[in-house]
């Protein structure tokens, strides 16, 4: 194998998961899938993305941005999964891949874009946090209207309402979930006991949708009936990820211990106290200060002490103004 | 298959289907066939037509210049039944079979699942690819594709009419992420989800079990055209000959639906 060790760059993860992104994702599972001795970055700051968006594979000056790139590229250096398989199953490989881009990504992309009870509670502070300042400022943005457009030019038209694609697009994709779920049946995987390139790419679509904490969920209500689909996602994340999922239980106990520590109201801001304090005393000064210049309150040390010092001079030469001000006013 | 199947669709449709099953008059509207329809929606059309003759309905072609501006999603072919337009294959397969007319509802639920999944692999990849060599490669557009979608306008109109067009796909490609590919590439793809059909065919007589289902008719809309659209460079038609069982398929449905 090469000597140079491959890079890849991904979306920070969240919610036990490895990675937000589903794209990401698929990628990360297939290289746990086939041990592929890859160094997985994960970050926030797009920057050195050759697209602006992740996953992102290096290796040998080479960027590989496509998950459909990255998987031929890896299987080209003879990492996959896919080699057990098949030329039937390879088949059904190919198709099963379409049918989750053409039916369960619009959804995905509407519900994390387009809806906008996810995208304002959701989507936008997670993204804008990630994202180092500069770049969180517009990428969401772009971002947000690329899948706009994807949607709207796929699934809608100028002759269908807006809400006609929505209810398009959600039907669809509930009911690739239900073909999914047939086709696993009672199998580990989709094709028998060794995961293949479709069950990442179908990992990386459903366990965002599994695990995040959406607001507007009738996907996810419907991906809950598919008990086999949901038990997948979990084995996955129990057998390949589990630092993520460790880390997230650590994190929830600490937020427990907190939420114990701190009354109920605070636990949501924890030094609000202080906070209020340092406001109102910033209030108090800066009525202060204004009072102060604009001649309401005259400081007139510097006229009953008369000893010398830098001090009392720039008091003096201020002094004079104050009172002429207030003289001014009364 | 009713897992899969829309139940609002198939829920109303139990009253108005005994009396309409008879007498029901299903007509198919699309572009003229020989002067004006471009590649990718002739496909369509092909893959509905093959859908309404295995299914055996009894229905009628209609050619009509503006089918795309009729249809209610501004994309052809669209049937009408009664009152009803129902536009694009899928919404048409799914009306069809909430008035009995199903082709797979003897398959079991993961043969279905295959089915719409091989479905819209055509619909991805080829249906892409159809797009891409129609509207994208410079030869095409100039000499087949402009000429035959402005011929039933007049002068200032047979102009600007498929430029607008010919831009809507441009955008619909970039966002697909096709824009940027070669026709190397297109054709690479083709060849991917040619082999994956063919792999699937093998060397029976239909795709899934003894009886033809909608993805066989899908797949001849695709093949055929793909088959004999004569085109500058041709890009497709050796393509499709080095898989010889889609071309037989591709043959035996023909002689035996279409006639």
């Amino acid at each position: 194998m090469a000597s140079e060790k491959m890079k890849l760059e991904v979306w920070k993860g969240d919610w036990g998961l490895p990675s937000v992104d589903p794209h990401c994702l698929a990628v990360l599972a297939y290289c746990k899938y086939s041990g592929v001795p890859v160094e997985v970055i994960k970050t926030g700051n797009p920057w050195r993305s050759p697209t602006g968006n992740f996953p992102v594979l290096r290796h040998k000056g080479e960027a590989y941005c496509k998950v459909t790139d990255i998987f031929s590229y890896l299987r080209k250096e003879h990492w996959g999964s896919d080699f057990e398989l098949s030329t039937k199953q390879s088949a059904d490989v190919v198709a099963f891949s379409a049918l989750l881009e053409e039916k369960l990504l619009p959804a995905l992309l509407h519900l994390w874009w387009m809806d906008d009870k996810t995208f304002l509670d959701v989507t936008r502070p997670w993204y804008a946090r990630a994202i180092p300042f500069p770049l969180s400022l517009f990428l969401p943005g772009r971002t947000q209207k690329k899948a706009e457009l994807r949607v709207n030019l796929t699934k809608g038209g100028e002759s269908i309402s807006e809400m006609e694609t929505e209810a398009k697009v959600y039907k669809e994709a509930k009911e690739c979930l239900n073909l999914l779920s047939h086709k696993l049946g009672e199998k580990q995987y989709m094709f028998g006991r060794l995961p293949s390139s479709l069950d990442a790419l179908v990992f990386g679509y459903l366990a965002p949708l599994l695990k995040a904490p959406l607001p507007n969920n009738q996907l996810h209500n419907h991906l809950i009936q598919c008990d086999n689909l949901c038990r997948v996602v979990n084995d996955v994340l129990v057998t390949f990820f589990p630092a993520d999922l460790r880390e997230m239980e650590e994190k929830k106990k600490k937020e427990e211990q907190k939420s114990k520590n701190i009354s109920t109201d605070n636990s949501e801001f924890p030094n609000r106290r202080r906070n209020m304090i340092l406001a109102g005393f910033f209030a108090l000064s800066a009525m202060a200060a204004y009072a102060w210049s604009s001649g309401l309150i005259q400081i007139q040390i510097s006229d009953i002490d008369p000893a010398p010092s830098p001090n009392s001079r720039t008091n003096n030469r201020r002094g004079p103004a104050g009172v002429e001000a207030g003289v001014g006013q009364s | 298959m009713s897992g899969v199947l829309d139940f609002s669709e198939a829920s109303g449709s139990s009253i108005l289907s005994v009396s309409q099953k008879r007498s029901e008059d299903v007509i198919l509207y699309q572009q003229y066939q020989v002067e004006q329809i471009t590649l990718p929606d002739y496909a369509q059309c092909l893959a509905v037509e093959a859908f309404l003759r295995m299914s055996g309905l009894n229905f009628r072609v209609e050619q009509r210049t503006n089918a795309a501006d009729m249809s209610p999603t501004g994309k052809v072919p669209f049937i009408q039944v009664g009152s009803q337009l129902i536009a694009e294959f899928e919404p048409i397969v799914k009306f069809a079979s909430s008035k009995g007319y199903c082709l797979s509802k003897d398959l079991p639920d993961q043969s279905v699942a295959e089915m719409w999944a091989y479905v819209s692999m055509l619909d991805n990849i080829l249906s892409n690819a159809e797009h891409y060599v129609a509207w994208m490669v410079p030869d095409v557009v100039a000499e087949v594709t402009k000429p035959r979608y402005g011929c039933a306008y007049p002068w200032p109109l047979n102009w600007i009419l498929p430029w607008m067009k010919q831009r809507e796909v441009h955008h619909l490609m970039t966002i697909k992420e096709w824009a940027s590919k070669s026709l190397e590439e297109v054709i690479g793809e083709v060849r991917i989800c040619l082999r994956a059909l063919s792999e699937k065919l093998d060397k029976k007589t239909f795709f899934l079990g003894p009886k033809p289902t909608e993805l066989d008719a899908v797949v001849f809309g695709h093949i055929y055209i793909l088959l004999t659209s004569k085109l500058p460079g041709s890009p497709f038609n050796s393509l499709v000959s080095e898989f010889d069982n889609l071309k037989e398929f591709c043959k035996r449905i023909e002689s035996t639906y279409f006639f």
